[in-house]
């Protein structure tokens, strides 16, 4: 599903941010990418979306070499990927139901079909009675669960989780892990940069640990 | 689809930021007002030295048992003559008496009418100069039947050269004012697009396509541009009004300015938000 072939990136003054770096990641798993602030976990994540280019090496996400994916055609890529980051990235104006909508408008999908996808994600994270909220008037762990909610509306294969607990407390936390690791359990493919080591450890998943832009182990 | 979709977030952009959009529309408002300022007056400077070009003319007085017909021909054969037209004496006192009320009474005292016979040579643009207005004269004069030639020239040339100056000025500031309403005017959109930034990068994350991206915001530059172009039109009928009170506008074409106005601020709209976002995108 995705392949990193001695990938390298490099950001402006030297700074290698990745090194080298080669993984497999099959249908369906959950993988943990570990590692202290800037080891690189977030640059791998970017590079699967394609946020970023490498500045060496391959990278195959879905069966695209994203090397060759054009411009024009990296919209309807991102539509099989689903992204959640610390900072959830909700619209503070729009209210949830709103929000976990704008994924899907992006998209030719019927305004009915629309409105019930939506409610069903709601439903399944358990946020539907809060459809008319704003993200203001929601816990840390609320509006992380929007953001999975809108990920998770386009029935995506790969969900990229960048820091998703970053900013929530061990409770809240732990409710979104269990929320990721059922929808692994569902089929979807799942990559979490995450520097929690307990919550890492609770999963009992397969662990890519970087230090310095350099895989140090896979296992 | 995507159109409908792109309309109602553009509506819902700029309810959202309704201040940003108000702020905006004020400075477009202002930009288009002041280059209708200076398109009018720069209009009517051109209107003026055209006025003035055509004025130029050899007035060629005839004696009276002159060969009317056959001086047109002679006149016609000079290099510069453009248009040759016949005042019989009648029809310059009448003239006369029209222009000027006071002279009904001086021309009373003559018996016959003391005005002669003349032909009012207009001259091809090349030759509407003082040498041209000289040498056509020159050679007039050299014809049977001429009493005298007149011509205003050096006057006629120095107002001339006048309004060229002040049209070359005029020019010259509009092309100023131009740029910086561009510069202005996409500054500003460029702020409204950054004030949606975390907006466009979510947009660009669930995978929306850049036209996508692009249609509220080019939506909204559109209606920005359309009303700024009606404000500034309804400003400009408000300047012309009292300025008009003080002196004459002599051409002021409504319907164009009012087209020109909106027109140019839907392209405006249109295009610097396209460019604006296009940049922002990548």
């Amino acid at each position: 599903m995705i392949t990193f072939d001695k990938v390298t990136k490099v950001y402006q003054k030297d700074w290698i941010a990745l090194d080298s770096i080669s993984f497999e990641v099959q249908k369906g798993e959950f993988i943990f990418i570990t590692g202290p602030t800037g080891a690189g976990k977030s640059t791998i994540i970017k590079l699967i979306y394609k946020e970023e280019e490498p500045t060496k090496g391959t990278i195959k996400v879905l069966d695209n070499n994203l090397h060759f994916l054009k411009q024009n055609k990296i919209p309807e890529f991102r539509r099989k990927i689903g992204v959640i980051f610390q900072d959830f990235k909700l619209l503070p104006d729009r209210t949830v139901e709103e929000n976990v909508a704008f994924a899907l408008e992006v998209t030719d999908i019927p305004p009915r079909d629309l409105k019930k996808k939506v409610f069903d994600i709601l439903t399944y994270v358990r946020l539907s009675h809060k459809k008319f909220n704003y993200p203001y008037q929601l816990s840390g762990g609320e509006q992380q669960e929007v953001a999975i909610a809108r990920a998770l509306v386009r029935d995506p294969y790969i969900l990229l989780a960048d820091e998703p607990t970053g900013n929530l407390d061990l409770k809240s936390s732990q409710e979104v892990l269990e929320i990721l690791l059922d929808i692994n359990y569902k089929g979807t493919t799942i990559l979490m940069a995450s520097h929690n080591q307990l919550l890492v450890r609770k999963a009992k998943k397969r662990i890519i640990h970087l230090q310095d832009g350099k895989m140090i182990s896979d296992k | 689809m995507s159109l409908r979709i792109g309309i109602r977030e553009g509506f819902r952009t700029i309810i959202r930021s309704r201040s940003l959009f108000f702020l905006s529309l004020l400075v477009a408002a202002i930009s288009f007002y002041l280059l209708s300022i200076f398109g009018l007056v720069t209009v009517n400077l051109y209107k003026m030295a055209n006025v003035l070009d055509e004025k130029i003319e050899i007035i060629v007085f005839l004696e009276e048992r002159a060969d009317i017909q056959m001086l047109k021909n002679n006149i016609k054969k000079i290099n510069g003559v453009q248009e040759i037209i016949y005042v019989s004496a009648e029809t310059a006192l009448k003239q006369l008496q029209e222009e000027v009320a006071e002279t009904r009474e001086i021309v009373r005292i003559f018996e016959d009418n003391p005005l002669p016979a003349s032909l009012r040579i207009r001259l091809e643009p090349n030759f509407r100069n003082t040498k041209g207005l000289e040498e056509i004269s020159q050679k007039i004069l050299l014809l049977k039947g001429v009493k005298d030639t007149i011509y205003g020239g050096e006057l006629v040339e120095q107002l001339k050269r006048i309004t060229h100056i002040m049209l070359f000025f005029d020019i010259g500031l509009l092309l100023i004012i131009t740029l910086s309403v561009i510069f202005v005017i996409f500054q500003t959109i460029k702020l409204t697009i950054f004030a949606h930034a975390t907006e466009i990068e979510i947009m660009k994350l669930v995978g929306a396509t850049d036209t996508f991206i692009t249609i509220p915001f080019v939506f909204q530059g559109l209606i920005q541009g359309i009303f700024g172009g009606i404000i500034a039109y309804i400003l400009l009928i408000i300047t012309a009004r009292i300025a008009s009170s003080f002196f004459d506008i002599p051409y002021f074409p409504r319907l164009l300015f009012f087209l020109g106005s909106v027109l140019f601020g839907m392209i405006f709209g249109i295009i610097g938000s396209s460019i604006a976002l296009r940049r922002f995108i990548k």
